[in-house]
């Protein structure tokens, strides 16, 4: 349970993968959503979230994760999570995310569903 | 069922910034210790953050403290129960108005979740809170034998 959220981006033929690891609150979320935006900016349009390393949200956080969507959403774009536990599934599911973006259980599902290897 | 043992532990933090993670890994590691399973853990630790998040942002409170209260049971069959009393000092608020603005389950929304989130993670939750007297959010979370 890390306090600080890091996120490293991985740039795929047809996308890119966020890796997060630490805590998702109103600063993490800031963190997720600054990168987000620079790979919109850049073109990208298909973006996955890999939480593999982050095992606590908050609801600010997620408020943040549902505005990112929701950019993408207006450019025609989509926004995928992969790797979740169990509680931030459910806690994904309460907050309405899961309606919005799909929620692959790993990685290499993830990439071959979205084509992001080209 | 008759209660066989119990634990108590008590906290005061003060209210600033990520203070919720503090309680969450002192409630995970009580929780723990009482033979509660992980996920139930995450869960726990999940709904303690959005008690202390609310008492934060929405207490209004002179004293800038949260309170926090945990009573560790196991009962005769071995099954571990936690119950959590999360307390601010605050203006208190009317928790029925607050649910009445509570988008339904699903639907994407952007805050007032919290209680929701509470409610959905733990087993039973009870709120006492009056104007200007503060609130009380009393959680219980239990490992149930056949899980």
């Amino acid at each position: 349970m890390s306090e600080e959220l890091r996120v490293a981006v991985e740039r795929k033929p047809n996308g890119a993968i966020l890796y997060t690891k630490g805590y998702i609150n109103n600063v993490g979320g800031e963190e997720i959503a600054n990168r987000a935006y620079e790979l919109m900016d850049d073109g990208v349009r298909t973006v996955l979230l890999n939480l593999r390393e982050t095992k606590i949200v908050n609801s600010i956080g997620i408020s943040i994760l549902i505005e990112i969507i929701e950019k993408m959403m207006e450019k025609g774009g989509r926004i995928a999570f992969c790797c979740l536990t169990p509680v931030i599934h459910k806690t994904f599911q309460i907050m309405g995310l899961a309606n919005y973006a799909t929620i692959f259980p790993a990685e290499e599902e993830a990439i071959a569903e979205l084509k992001l290897a080209g | 069922m008759t209660a066989t043992a119990e634990r108590q532990m008590e906290l005061t933090l003060p209210m600033v910034s990520d203070i919720e993670i503090a309680a969450a890994r002192a409630a995970a590691n009580f929780a723990r210790e009482i033979g509660m399973s992980s996920e139930k853990v995450d869960e726990l630790a999940h709904a303690i953050i959005e008690a202390c998040i609310n008492a934060r942002e929405h207490s209004g409170c002179a004293d800038n403290r949260i309170y926090l209260r945990f009573v560790g049971t196991s009962l005769a069959d071995g099954t571990p129960r936690l119950d959590v009393w999360v307390t601010d000092h605050g203006k208190g608020f009317d928790p029925d108005e607050a649910r009445s603005r509570r988008p339904a389950p699903g639907m994407a929304h952007k805050r007032g979740r919290g209680l929701q989130l509470i409610e959905a993670h733990m087993d039973e939750v009870d709120i006492s809170t009056r104007q200007g007297g503060g609130t009380t959010i009393h959680m219980v979370k239990h490992e149930w034998k056949d899980q």
